[in-house]
């Protein structure tokens, strides 16, 4: 079966999943060298890192990319001109609350399908897609309820398994969670992480810091909400499209105040103690809401900027967390 | 006509602007002395050198009187709109109702230039967590924060989606501070599918129906606030006057862009153009006003055409001009290395273009707004450009990178490669911040090699 890749939380797995394809949410490795993006002043260590990744891949069938971020809205052009693999940009407007929004949401959903169809998939049906959205919510289920028995890496890497290789993935490995590490609990909040950004939270947690939050994109808050399985027999799209799309809150929402209040919540639930906001240099969208998240908690924030360079990146967050959890404890 | 056309100082203006009043030339209210905006605080004023004619000098005051005008018009129990972001599609809205200005808040982003940063706009930002990996439109917080540079819009509204991050970043920032803004979706431009029904937009692109109708239903919920704020209807009719009027701008412009870049001497500077330009986004907060403005500039250069008059020789270097400069002083260095502008993208040719006058008005500006270049792929845009360069005959490109913009860092490769592909004519990217004081001999060498390049191939 063909191997569908991208990135943004917004393309729902199981709409791929219910064409007969293999979706796989990648998580970036590293900022990408390659020169296909050009000068790497002004671009997201991020996007040049998933446009190396997914221009590099032989085993994919097709790319799928969205407007959420313009620079990943533009770097579509690069891989479109670049590469021979069947690419697609998927409109995921950034307004929310009108019902032209939502409705523009699930109409690209339906232009992604026929994108699919046209890569070798089948048709959709409601039974197809209400079987696999079941399938994929109850490994969710069981990921995030595993989750305060994983460390913050062994938590961000079952989600990015579950992600790239979809429910099996999860199965296969939450049995063996049992060590809770111990710390004073944190929230780590920010756009998508890179593999090697996994790092930070093994320096938190050897700092005396844990991770109770991953509210990152590649982390509990790029999850979809839980599917109401009543409605899924009904009418499984609108409630694809309604955990998705009405569920997953984001710094690039207009206006974005759902997100504050996903963050509020789990907070609160989670007895927060101190924010690590990670971000990469010329993220906007991120950047942008460093000062608000600063203004509207209480809580202290450490502003963690990625440039791509790993190795510097590590020993500037090292330095810097130690410093912050010195502060927490 | 002026006489001797050249490019003069702000105090050479106010030496002139003596003469014609001791001439008893008649001139609107609001033209006088550019040396008074000096002492109002736009001191990078006399960085500039200006067009010598009556008709540039009421271009300036025009310009650098809007604050005037919406302080005004509120005072006359106006209402006035901030529109961000969509350059050219709200503002035709609001001016269709009689009691609503618009302007275009977006536009603070020059005045850390004119102002040579003495306004502290940029600290502002900087001190609200928007420093210089953003754009520098992010003076545009300072300003709201300030409310010495505009008043504070009754209605904001903003376009989002297929916009730059910076922007709409800074827009949130600005909502988080405590300013409702009014959001409407403006969606990533696509080819049409097989079987869906393709619209050729104006200005060429080509867009699916589908796509104009969400627009316009985004425009309508617009339409639905502008109605609130100015307790009165904006029906049909009243739109379809109003494009009626924002095209007679567009008209006027286009007739004086077409002569300013093909007439075989350059009969007006780039930086008067670039202001002309502006001009029709928002109309300068006075719709009439601003088309009385570009008539009397018109009939300067039409004289000047006639007369075979202008700036520079016959042999300057002819430049397709990419992005607008945040330092105006940028484009008076590029006719100092002997260049002169032969058409532009500054990021809205769609408010440039004429809007349909066949389709129901709503339609028409849904299509507007869907023929912004910069909610379309890049790849699309350098199309348009390159299209652009044949129609003006342009040598070169040059694209002018906005420090910090999200669009910027990626688009110039793509830019590059297609006017490579199509057209084999050299393309240039330099940097331009708010002030370039320190870099002027890096960037005139720059330009100098660019203008070299250009008059190397024309031996060939």
């Amino acid at each position: 079966m063909g191997k569908i890749v991208y990135t943004c939380p917004y393309v729902p797995a199981e709409w791929v999943a219910a064409h007969g394809l293999v979706p796989s949410r990648v998580m970036v490795r590293t900022a990408g060298t390659s020169p296909a993006v050009g000068p790497k002043e002004g671009v997201c260590p991020y996007v040049r890192g998933f446009v190396d990744e997914v221009m590099s891949r032989n085993d994919v069938s097709g790319i799928v990319m969205t407007t959420v971020c313009d620079q990943m809205r533009r770097a579509f052009d690069i891989v479109v001109g670049r590469s021979k693999l069947p690419a697609f940009l998927m409109n995921v407007p950034n307004t929310w609350r009108s019902v032209a929004a939502q409705r523009l949401y699930v109409d690209e959903l339906r232009r992604l399908s026929r994108f699919l169809v046209g890569l070798g998939g089948s048709a959709v049906s409601n039974g197809e897609l209400a079987k696999v959205m079941l399938d994929y919510d109850t490994a969710r289920s069981s990921l995030l309820a595993k989750r305060e028995l994983m460390s913050g890496r062994q938590f961000a890497e079952m989600v990015a398994a579950f992600n790239m290789d979809g429910p099996g993935a999860v199965s296969a490995n939450v049995a063996g969670c049992s060590a809770a590490p111990r710390g004073v609990p944190l929230a780590a909040v920010g756009g998508p992480m890179m593999a090697e950004d996994l790092d930070m939270f093994d320096v938190i947690e050897e700092s005396g810091g844990r991770i109770v939050l991953d509210a990152t994109e590649s982390g509990e808050r790029g999850i979809c909400q839980r599917f109401d399985r009543r409605s899924i027999g009904d009418d499984p799209v609108t409630e694809l499209a309604e955990a998705y799309f009405g569920g997953i809150q984001d710094a690039s929402r207009r206006p974005n105040s759902g997100l504050y209040q996903w963050l509020k919540q789990h907070f609160e639930e989670r007895g927060v103690r101190g924010v690590v906001l990670h971000r990469y240099v010329w993220c906007d969208m991120w950047h942008a809401e460093l000062a608000r998240l600063r203004e509207w908690t209480d809580l202290p924030v450490l502003d963690v900027g990625v440039t791509g360079d790993c190795e510097a990146d590590k020993h500037r967050a090292a330095n810097q967390i130690g410093a912050f959890l010195e502060m927490l404890q | 006509m002026t006489g001797v056309v050249r490019q003069i100082s702000l105090d050479e203006w106010d030496r002139q602007y003596e003469s014609l009043q001791r001439a008893g030339a008649r001139r609107p209210g609001y033209v006088g002395p550019l040396g008074r905006h000096v002492q109002d605080g736009d001191r990078g004023l006399v960085r500039l050198r200006f067009d010598n004619s009556p008709a540039a000098l009421r271009l300036w005051n025009f310009l650098l009187t809007e604050e005037d005008r919406l302080r005004q018009a509120r005072t006359e129990g106006k209402k006035i709109v901030g529109a961000m972001k969509d350059l050219g599609t709200v503002p035709v809205m609001a001016y269709s109702l009689d009691n609503v200005v618009a302007f275009y808040p977006d536009g603070a982003w020059w005045i850390p230039c004119v102002m040579e940063l003495s306004a502290g706009l940029l600290g502002i930002a900087d001190s609200l967590g928007i420093d210089e990996s953003f754009c520098p439109v992010r003076a545009m917080l300072g300003a709201f924060v300030t409310e010495a540079h505009f008043p504070i819009p009754d209605l904001l509204s903003c376009s989002v989606g297929a916009t730059c991050d910076d922007f709409s970043a800074i827009a949130q920032r600005l909502n988080g501070l405590g300013y409702p803004i009014f959001w409407w979706e403006i969606p990533h431009r696509r080819s049409p599918e097989p079987g869906e029904t393709a619209i050729e937009l104006p200005g060429g692109f080509v867009a699916p129906q589908s796509q104009i109708e969400f627009v316009k239903s985004e425009l309508q919920r617009v339409a639905a606030a502008l109605e609130e704020l100015a307790g009165q209807s904006l029906d049909e009719a009243k739109l379809a006057v109003g494009i009626e009027r924002a095209n007679q701008v567009r008209d006027c412009l286009a007739e004086l862009r077409l002569l300013a870049f093909t007439a075989e001497v350059c009969p007006i500077p780039a930086l008067e153009m670039l202001i002309a330009e502006m001009l029709t986004i928002h109309f300068c907060s006075d719709q009439n006003e601003s088309l009385a403005v570009l008539q009397e500039l018109l009939e300067e250069v039409k004289s000047r055409v006639a007369a075979g008059v202008g700036l520079l020789g016959p042999d300057a270097a002819r430049i397709f001009w990419v992005n607008p400069v945040a330092d105006l002083q940028v484009m008076n260095l590029l006719e100092e290395c002997g260049a002169r502008i032969c058409g532009t993208e500054y990021l809205f040719s769609h408010a440039l273009d004429k809007i349909p006058e066949d389709v129901p008005p709503l339609e028409a500006l849904a299509q507007t707004a869907l023929a912004d270049p910069m909610v379309g792929s890049a790849a699309d845009r350098a199309r348009r450009i390159c299209a652009d360069i044949r129609r003006f005959g342009a040598e070169a490109v040059l694209v002018s990178r906005i420090p910090g913009a999200s669009h910027c860092a990626l688009e110039g490769e793509v830019i590059r490669q297609v006017v490579a592909d199509e057209l084999d004519i050299a393309v240039l990217e330099i940097e331009v911040p708010p002030l370039t004081d320190s870099m002027c001999p890096a960037l005139m060498t720059r330009l100098q090699a660019l203008v070299e390049t250009v008059r190397e191939r024309r031996k060939k």
